[in-house]
């Protein structure tokens, strides 16, 4: 069993508190991302499980085992690092034999180990070489052969693409992922790009300033967002906002902005009528209107990508950006009306961003 | 010609005042060294002898003791060397990889300490020695260079240290090693050329060393180098210039080219010290 349990765990610097309490269950075989912005707080958990920082208060567990005290070097867990961290003094071969040497394994099993993770890894051609004769995606594939070779428990992984050029960080996401289907080892992985959450993760935590905000798999955080934290964070353009104030009625719940543009909600939720309330629509779900429903809108830039078209425009003197994947030839000043599925709306309330 | 060549030719016309004034002692010293005895003292002086008298090496090396201070000077100066590194090594991991109270503190007191001279502290530290009962006896050398050369030393390791990632540690201790493991087989190698670099300056430094030399070591077959050479010209009646020369360039030349090759890493050290 190499499930990880973390506890009520804290951490602070001095009088600096990093983490202010996190509770994570990670099963057996789950591949799991810590994702937020910088300094929230992923990395310093992550090195908490290696055994690379010390725990200020809480249990972290791996399997049924109390860890806390356990120095890293006995935790059975094997790291990929964010700079490879590649011994420079040694060949390929020798920085993926290095783990098992030192548990003096025998000189064929280890050969044969390397081998069966350098085929894998497509390195078996580098195995003599040092690493500054390495490109970076090679390189990091050394990290990763260092980890595999060792059997380990849990495979941690600390922004291991972020240094790669983008075409190569979405092979290599392809290739991590791969990875686990694999070998279904127990995997925790850092990012702060949520592109590569969403597609690597069985499970995404999302933390901000030293919190969980929301635990879930990627369509969870997609279609249900907590809070106006992970609706923003998740989604590439992130979602729209609009401030307004939520009114009952008649004519049914409806989000009404500062120009007086009645924006319809399916229901008023949590919410009470007269509420300051954050209307979310992510920009793919916006179509265009033909009825009296959704909003006049002048278009204001348009970014054709190819795939589809992105259109940001100005609703209330608040900034909105819609995604159509048909072809339309938009010009800048064009007034055109979108509309808002009811069924894709989102509602927050705006002062503490929590869903509704 | 081009204004490329232009300006060298310009820097070179500055710089030669400078250069002649620098290289004329070294002309001087090995003109003497070459020349035949009875050239000596040819008026006017000329740069022009008759023939490379090579025998004033070989003379010199018998009647100066050379063979003798040489060994001294090879004594100390290693002995204070690996003392020094010995001691710096861990010292210079602590201050690059560690926090503690008064870090600050310490490496100011280094940095202050570089500033002392010897001849500052020749009187504290003869008595000191007399206590010791070292006087006359070269490990009294041995301790005060190491002693010395240190400030300098932990300053440049650190320096260096700083510029090995400590991801590399961490990721050997993931890999199961223990925090010496680490260190023997990941540290130190990365840390060789600093290690070395660091080595041969401190044993430079003890190799020029004169006034503590002088006033620590009483007996002429306990002299070292700079000191048997200063001996062969201080209070005597007759000085043979061309085997006090010949010595001298046995002394300074080998030390000087070994100097002006490493003064890079010198540079490339501080400079890392103070971007990071």
């Amino acid at each position: 069993m190499s499930s990880v349990t973390i506890r009520g765990v804290k951490k602070r610097y001095g009088a600096m508190a990093v983490l202010h309490g996190i509770d994570l269950e990670i099963r057996d075989r789950e591949f799991v991302v810590l994702v937020g912005p910088s300094g929230c707080g992923k990395s310093t958990l992550l090195r908490m499980i290696a055994g690379l920082e010390t725990i200020s208060s809480g249990d972290i567990l791996i399997g049924d085992q109390l860890v806390n005290d356990v120095p890293a070097k006995a935790r059975d867990i094997a790291m990929v690092f964010q700079n490879y961290a590649l011994y420079p003094h040694m060949s390929v071969y020798e920085n993926m034999s290095f783990s098992l040497r030192l548990r003096r394994q025998a000189r064929d099993v280890i050969d044969r180990k390397v081998r069966e993770a350098a085929e894998i890894l497509n390195l078996s051609k580098y195995l003599d070489r040092s690493p500054r004769q390495l490109s970076g995606g090679q390189r990091q594939r050394v990290a990763m052969g260092r980890a595999l070779v060792r059997d380990a428990q849990v495979f941690l992984f600390d922004e291991p693409l972020s240094n790669l050029d983008a075409k190569l960080r979405v092979v290599m996401r392809t290739e991590i992922k791969a990875l686990h289907q694999r070998l279904q080892t127990t995997s925790v992985y850092v990012t702060h790009d949520q592109i590569e959450a969403m597609t690597m993760a069985d499970r995404i935590v999302v933390m901000n300033a030293g919190r969980i905000e929301q635990i879930g798999t990627p369509l969870e955080l997609y279609d249900t967002p907590v809070n106006l934290f992970v609706a923003d964070f998740i989604g590439s353009p992130s979602m729209n906002f609009l401030r307004g104030t939520l009114e009952g009625g008649a004519g049914g719940a409806a989000v009404v902005l500062s120009d007086g543009t009645r924006l319809s909600v399916p229901s008023m939720g949590r919410g009470k009528a007269g509420q300051a309330v954050v209307f979310g629509i992510r920009p793919e779900h916006t179509a265009l209107s033909s009825g009296p429903e959704g909003a006049q809108v002048e278009v204001g830039v348009v970014e054709p990508t190819g795939a589809n078209i992105q259109v940001y425009a100005r609703l209330a003197d608040q900034p909105v950006c819609a995604i159509f994947t048909e072809r339309h030839d938009f010009h800048p000043g064009q007034p055109i009306r979108l509309g808002f599925p009811l069924d894709k709306i989102h509602l927050f309330d705006a002062e503490s961003g929590g869903r509704l | 010609m081009t204004s490329k060549l232009k300006r060298s030719l310009i820097y070179w016309a500055i710089l030669s005042p400078l250069m002649v004034v620098i290289l004329f002692p070294f002309g001087v010293m090995f003109v003497t060294a070459v020349r035949p005895r009875e050239e000596l003292f040819i008026y006017p002086p000329t740069w022009g002898f008759s023939e490379f008298r090579w025998e004033n090496f070989s003379e010199m090396w018998v009647k100066t003791n050379f063979g003798g201070a040489l060994l001294n000077s090879l004594y100390v100066s290693v002995s204070a060397t690996v003392v020094a590194l010995v001691l710096s090594i861990p010292a210079a991991y602590a201050m690059s990889r560690y926090r503690f109270a008064g870090k600050g503190a310490y490496r100011t007191f280094l940095l202050m300490t570089q500033m002392m001279s010897p001849i500052v502290l020749v009187l504290g530290l003869f008595r000191l020695m007399m206590t010791l009962g070292l006087v006359n006896n070269l490990n009294s050398l041995v301790l005060t260079y190491a002693a010395f050369n240190m400030a300098f030393t932990i300053w440049m390791l650190q320096s260096y240290f700083n510029s090995i990632p400590r991801d590399l540690e961490e990721a050997a201790w993931m890999d199961g090693a223990s925090h010496l493991t680490s260190l023997v087989k990941i540290f130190l190698p990365l840390a060789v050329p600093a290690m070395v670099v660091t080595a041969i300056f401190s044993f430079i430094n003890s190799w020029n060393e004169f006034v503590l030399a002088l006033t620590m070591m009483r007996s002429s077959e306990d002299f070292t180098l700079p000191v048997q050479i200063y001996a062969q010209v201080a209070g005597r009646y007759q000085v043979e210039w061309h085997h006090v020369m010949a010595a001298t360039v046995l002394a300074t030349v080998p030390v000087a080219i070994v100097f002006s090759w490493l003064q890079r890493y010198l540079i490339r050290g501080m400079a890392l010290g103070a971007v990071k």
